[in-house]
């Protein structure tokens, strides 16, 4: 039977977020494909999260193991993806379109001769020959291709929230382990040292304050940190995020900044201020509950996503805003 | 030190900066419309800006090769302006809309052709199709080491030492030249090119070759198109947006604390 | 007896003296010919040719210190006194040269006028040392600096006019002539020596004021003193440059080297610090200072073309940082005030070019708008489709090739199409221009960038294609007369462009010519007070300062106000220069559109009236910061034109 492979990310021990989407991707392909649906933990230890992993209704989980594998070494985990591959022939294979996703994606798929599709947002079989059809946006979002590849494996990377989580079942998964055949030559770039910045999960927030192009300053944003400070008591979560220009000031670093090569995340509220809303910012954060957007023009692109608008120019708005909220709590 | 000789892959798309009331989708065509002129890839000027830099440190050439079709003369000369040393457009009809595997394959060839080479520098992924394959599939075909987002890139001896970025801050990582290293915007934006260099340019023609599919492919069939089986306006975004009046900016910030509040 | 002076009373070795002077005058003249070298080296290849008028005019400033007492009588009165003694005595000593060596005259009563005179001199001087040291360092004037020359030169010179005064007195003391009391402060002065002093002291003072004298003259080329010959060299080809005018590009290339009247006018400045003080952005606390900078540049000619480096004592200018250029918004106020006409924004436009030619030193957001104005033909989007947005339902006729029928085209500009506050201005202008029946059109998607911002910027071959296609289009177009929004398109269609058979005006020009013909009747009374706001590319760049007033004037029933700083001494609102698309990353303590709004708050006018669309914008957003939305209101001068017409 035709096997769909796919690469499980781990945080804290376990399968991450969009890793049980993957896996719910997977599922319903192989539903209407008539495969199965296998699950590579890759690592130096991987029992615990094999375990995890097999709760949720896939035919196996392969513990890819090696003591390189340890970390994320691109060069190794391509090899030992390589080496899999080849070991089972899997007719699918997906990946989320995360960091290492977008690593190793490409360079597996030129070893296994195979023709990638990355950052899909949508995945089905062709009902006539079997081929995956990939939905991906191209132009920043102001459009959306569908692809067609032909050749085995079928590959691709997909993209957060493109499926519902997985829902775990009763049902255990095999758990097969496997050493691949790796060694030390196979390293070409050497890590010298990681310098650890502080880690901002913009998907964590309920209510995101992002800020772009329209702030004037870099302590302006001191502005926003007082209007989330009023929040937090009462919306949990808030967080500071921005559009690319932020970043490109170096005002902000890159996990503050949300879009297409920022975070993509759907919080319960979004604050847009001075942001005119071009789409690569919009397609990150379009899928907000609530989107409140503050600007001096009123014809820009952010007031046409929005739910609630204000125009006003944020240096007067936010601290009367503040100052409103911190009454009312 | 020695001189490098780095290449650095630029790529030409439609101006990414345009608002999107300038993109549309032609579907019958499968083609995106987008009214605005073609410049380089944001990402692969940083990769420019980044080679120009080591080569301010270094010394050495930078060859940019470009790939596609229609290239404008104009907006490719800019990165001559900006300080490479030359250019190659690498144009044919079969050059057009091909898979990224494919794509790097012609490069690679044209690589090969060049030779001799340190470093290759591409952006972390096109403005257009932000696929972001092509450059770590060309070190595969090339077989040389590959590091992926770039801030920084110091040269030292034989060595490339490179931070990238990575999830959890930064990685400090070094390899053996050549070597293949994707730029992330971190890098800083190209430097400005003056008009009166460009048109210095245009005014005293440096040569551009151009290499087709004969001067690097012999034979054919080996290069795959992407196939686009349906292309799609995206989906509306559209909410309806309730403004918040007031007279005052106190009145607008209570009605919209009094949302907050609700939310 | 007949009235003389003893010359060399009580002197020996009177030869030293001649070597002495011999020597001083050797520095001075090696030190002239130094500035003479650097500024033929630094220069472009030009002749300077001559012009009584010229000399007439620099004879006349330097003469009554005209530029000096303008805007500042104490300083005025201060200069004209030193100027006046230092000329009075340098003349009288001349001639006392003369006198011994070539031609007696200076006897008798010649002798008494001459020693009288001298007495005035003198005194003069010192009272004019006297009142630069009080207001240097008692006053302690901000825009004056207080270093070790400030504080030497004007002691050296007051210890030559002292010890001069105390040398007659010892003189007059010993030799006791008849005529004394026509040397009457020596006179006086010796009343407080013994008698028997006066021959053994006498020497002493001889010698200390004639190498004090001689030194001083010595040092003039190697101090700020060097303003004596830079600042006459530099009135004068002020005034030659009047003569012809002159537009920023006449050829192809770009000429190698400064124009001579900058090299000049670097070493004619003395650091009085005029344009610090009159500077907009300095006066909002940025790290940019008009005086500063044109040392900085000085100091660079000198380095690089001078065969012994810098000769200037104590000129060590501080290092300017390469984004210092970037805070100037070419207002021209530093013109204005400067005694001996510099110019330094045109020197920060140089530095500009040089730094867009190197391109590493390019504020980002102004390198994404020269990007923008490249391919969109604006700074503002990355589209040209939206530029006649602000006509969609006006019904004005778009003109088109080989047009001729049409009287008039209205050349809107980049900011007043785009930004949605200054299409007030289009809306009202064309309002008025309808009203008015004047056959008038617009260039609707079609109409370029006219390239003002890529020449403020330094990007000149930008400008020169703008230039170039702008000319291209009134000529295809058959376009004669053109109404223009902003100063600054209309400063570069005036004064940067060669000239051609296109008549470019302001709206302004428009308004009061239609005034004039009495096609519009300003009839509805104002009922309001109002002060206007030049924009500096209107006022102090091309003089149209009584236009404005006039018409605000004819409007009945309003209430006209001038603020504090009004005229050619308008205070920039701060979007001059590229500024407004330079990122907010450069800036000062205070916003200058906000020192600006608080200067219109002082008038108590209910509106703030400006002609420009940058002014518009800036001092918009300035009266919301500062908080004055309910007593201030900022409308373009169509705008309250409009509200009179019915």
């Amino acid at each position: 039977m035709s096997e769909i492979l796919l690469l499980i990310e781990v945080k804290d021990g376990l399968p991450d977020k969009k890793t049980l989407e993957l896996m719910q991707g997977g599922i319903d392909l192989a539903g209407d494909l008539g495969a199965e649906v296998s699950a590579v933990a890759a690592g130096d230890e991987t029992s615990r999260l094999a375990e995890s992993a097999a709760c949720y209704g896939m035919k196996r989980v392969y513990r890819l193991e090696h003591p390189l594998l340890k970390g994320f070494a691109p060069d190794i985990w391509v090899g030992a993806l390589e080496w899999l591959c080849r070991k089972i022939s899997p007719k699918i294979v997906l990946m989320s379109h995360s960091f290492i996703g977008k690593e190793t994606a490409p360079r597996l798929s030129f070893r296994l001769n195979a023709d990638l599709t990355t950052d899909c947002i949508g995945l089905k079989p062709d009902p006539k020959d079997g081929l995956l059809i990939r939905i991906k946006p191209i132009y920043g979002g102001n459009a959306v291709s569908v692809l067609k590849c032909t050749g085995l494996p079928q590959m691709a990377t997909v993209r957060k929230n493109a499926f519902q989580p997985v829902e775990k079942v009763e049902s255990k998964s095999d758990i097969i382990l496997m050493t691949p055949d790796l060694d030390e030559s196979m390293i070409k770039v050497k890590s010298l040292k990681t310098i650890q910045e502080p880690i901002v999960e913009m998907d964590k927030a309920n209510v995101v304050i992002a800020g772009g192009r329209g702030i004037a300053e870099k302590e302006d944003f001191t502005m926003l940190e007082a209007l989330a400070g009023a929040m937090r008591k009462t919306h949990g979560n808030v967080m500071i995020g921005c559009s690319r220009p932020v970043v490109d000031k170096c005002w902000m670093s890159s996990d503050h900044q949300i879009g297409l090569t920022g975070s993509m995340i759907a919080p319960d509220t979004y604050i847009a201020v001075g942001i005119s809303g071009a789409v690569q910012h919009l397609v990150g954060m379009i899928r907000s509950k609530k989107i409140i957007a503050i600007n001096t023009d009123p014809g820009c692109n952010m007031f046409k996503v929005a739910d609630y608008g204000v125009v006003e120019d944020y240096k007067d708005l936010i601290p009367a805003l503040v100052k409103r909220l911190e009454e009312l709590s | 030190m020695k001189e490098m000789k780095i290449i650095v892959c630029a790529k030409q798309i439609p101006d990414p900066e345009a608002p999107f009331s300038n993109v549309s989708v032609n579907m019958e065509k499968k083609e995106v419309v987008v009214d605005a002129p073609d410049v380089i890839s944001p990402y692969d000027e940083n990769a420019l800006e980044a080679a120009i830099r080591i080569k301010e440190e270094t010394g050495g050439k930078i060859i940019v090769l470009s790939m596609g079709k229609k290239v404008s003369d104009t907006v490719l000369r800019k990165t001559i302006a900006a300080g490479a040393d030359s250019l190659i457009l690498l144009e044919d009809p079969a050059f057009e809309k091909l898979e990224s595997r494919s794509a790097a394959y012609v490069l690679s060839s044209a690589v090969k052709k060049i030779g001799g080479y340190d470093l290759i520098l591409t952006g972390r992924q096109a403005g257009d199709w932000d696929s972001g394959q092509v450059g770590l599939i060309l070190a595969e075909i090339l077989g040389i080491p590959c590091i992926s987002l770039a801030r920084s890139i110091k040269i030292s001896g034989s060595r490339v030492m490179v931070e990238k970025s990575i999830p959890t801050g930064a990685e400090l990582v070094e390899s053996e030249l050549p070597a293949l290293v994707t730029v992330s915007n971190e890098v800083g934006e190209l430097r400005y090119v003056a008009r009166t260099k460009i048109l210095g340019l245009l005014k005293r023609p440096v040569p551009i070759p151009k290499w087709g599919m004969k001067d690097l492919i012999p034979g054919s069939g080996i290069l795959n198109k992407l196939h686009l089986v349906e292309l799609m306006p995206p989906p509306d975004m559209k909410r309806n947006c309730v403004f918040v009046e007031g007279t005052s900016i106190q009145e607008k910030a209570d009605r919209l604390a009094a949302i907050i509040k609700e939310l | 007896m007949i009235p003389e002076r003893e010359m060399f009373w009580n002197i020996k070795g009177s030869w030293i003296f001649y070597a002495a002077a011999v020597a001083a005058s050797c520095l001075l003249v090696f030190g002239i010919a130094t500035h003479i070298y650097v500024w033929m080296k630094s220069a472009q290849k030009s002749k300077i040719p001559f012009s009584r008028q010229a000399v007439k005019k620099s004879i006349l400033d330097i003469g009554l210190g005209r530029r000096i007492f303008q805007g500042d009588f104490s300083a005025g009165v201060m200069h004209f006194s030193i100027f006046w003694g230092f000329t009075v005595l340098a003349v009288g000593t001349t001639l006392l040269a003369v006198h011994e060596h070539l031609h007696p005259f200076l006897t008798g009563r010649s002798h008494l006028l001459f020693e009288a005179s001298m007495e005035i001199g003198g005194i003069i001087l010192l009272g004019g040392i006297a009142w630069a040291l009080v207001r240097r360092y008692i006053q302690r004037i901000p825009r004056l600096e207080r270093r070790l020359e400030d504080a030497l030169i004007p002691l050296w010179l007051l210890g030559v006019g002292v010890s001069g005064f105390f040398l007659e007195a010892l003189r007059l003391l010993g030799l006791k002539p008849p005529w004394e009391s026509w040397s009457f402060a020596g006179w006086l002065l010796s009343g407080l020596f013994p008698v028997s002093a006066a021959e053994s002291v006498y020497p002493y003072f001889w010698w200390g004021h004639a190498l004090l004298s001689l030194s001083f003259i010595a040092v003039i080329p190697f101090t700020k003193l060097f303003h004596m010959i830079g600042g006459p060299g530099a009135l004068y080809l002020h005034y030659l440059g009047e003569e012809s005018k002159e537009t920023s590009f006449s050829g192809d290339e770009l000429p190698e080297g400064l124009p001579i009247r900058d090299a000049v006018f670097f070493d004619a400045c003395m650091r009085c610090g005029r344009c610090v003080r009159s500077c907009p952005s300095s006066g909002a606390g940025e790290p940019f200072n008009p005086r500063d900078f044109i040392q900085a540049a000085r100091r660079g000619v000198w380095q690089e073309h001078s065969p012994y480096g810098d000769i200037r004592f104590m000129s060590r200018a501080p290092k300017i940082k390469g984004d210092t250029a970037w805070y100037c918004t070419t207002c021209a106020a530093c013109l204005e005030a400067c005694p001996v006409y510099g110019a330094p924004f045109k020197t920060v436009l140089r530095k500009r070019e040089m730094l867009i030619i190197d391109g590493k030193e390019v504020p980002d957001l102004m390198n994404q708008t020269l990007e923008r104005i490249f391919h969109y033909e604006n700074p503002w989007v990355s589209s040209k489709r939206e530029r006649a947005a602000w006509a969609k339902d006006l019904n004005i006729p778009v003109l088109k090739p080989g047009n001729v029928k049409t009287d008039l085209c209205y050349f809107v500009g980049c900011t007043t199409s785009f930004d949605a506050r200054a299409q007030g201005i289009a809306r009202s202008f064309s309002e008025i221009l309808t009203h008015a029946k004047v056959d008038f059109g617009i260039l609707g998607e079609k109409e370029p960038c006219c390239g003002d911002i890529p020449r403020v910027s330094g990007e000149s071959g930008l400008f020169q294609e703008k230039m170039e296609k702008c000319r291209n289009l009134f000529e295809t177009y058959g376009i004669e007369n053109l109404a223009i929004s902003s100063p600054h398109c209309f400063h570069a269609f005036q004064n940067e462009y060669p000239q051609s058979g296109v008549h470019a005006r302001h709206y302004v020009m428009v308004l009061k010519d239609l005034m004039e013909a009495g096609r519009l009747k300003l009839k509805q009374p104002g009922g309001v007070a109002v002060t206007y706001h030049d924009p500096c590319y209107l006022g102090r760049h091309n003089r149209i300062l009584e236009e404005p007033r006039t018409i605000i004037r004819a409007i009945p029933g309003i209430e006209f106000r001038e603020m504090a700083h009004h005229g050619a001494d308008s205070l920039c609102c701060g979007a001059g220069g590229g500024r407004m698309w330079q990122g907010k990353e450069i800036r000062g303590d205070a916003r200058m559109s906000e020192i600006r709004i608080r200067e219109a708050e002082a008038t108590g006018a209910d509106i703030l009236i400006t002609a420009c669309p940058l002014c518009l914008i800036m001092l918009e957003d300035a009266m919301k910061t500062v908080g004055l939305e309910k007593r201030l209101r900022i409308m373009d001068l169509n705008e309250l034109v409009v509200r009179s017409l019915n």
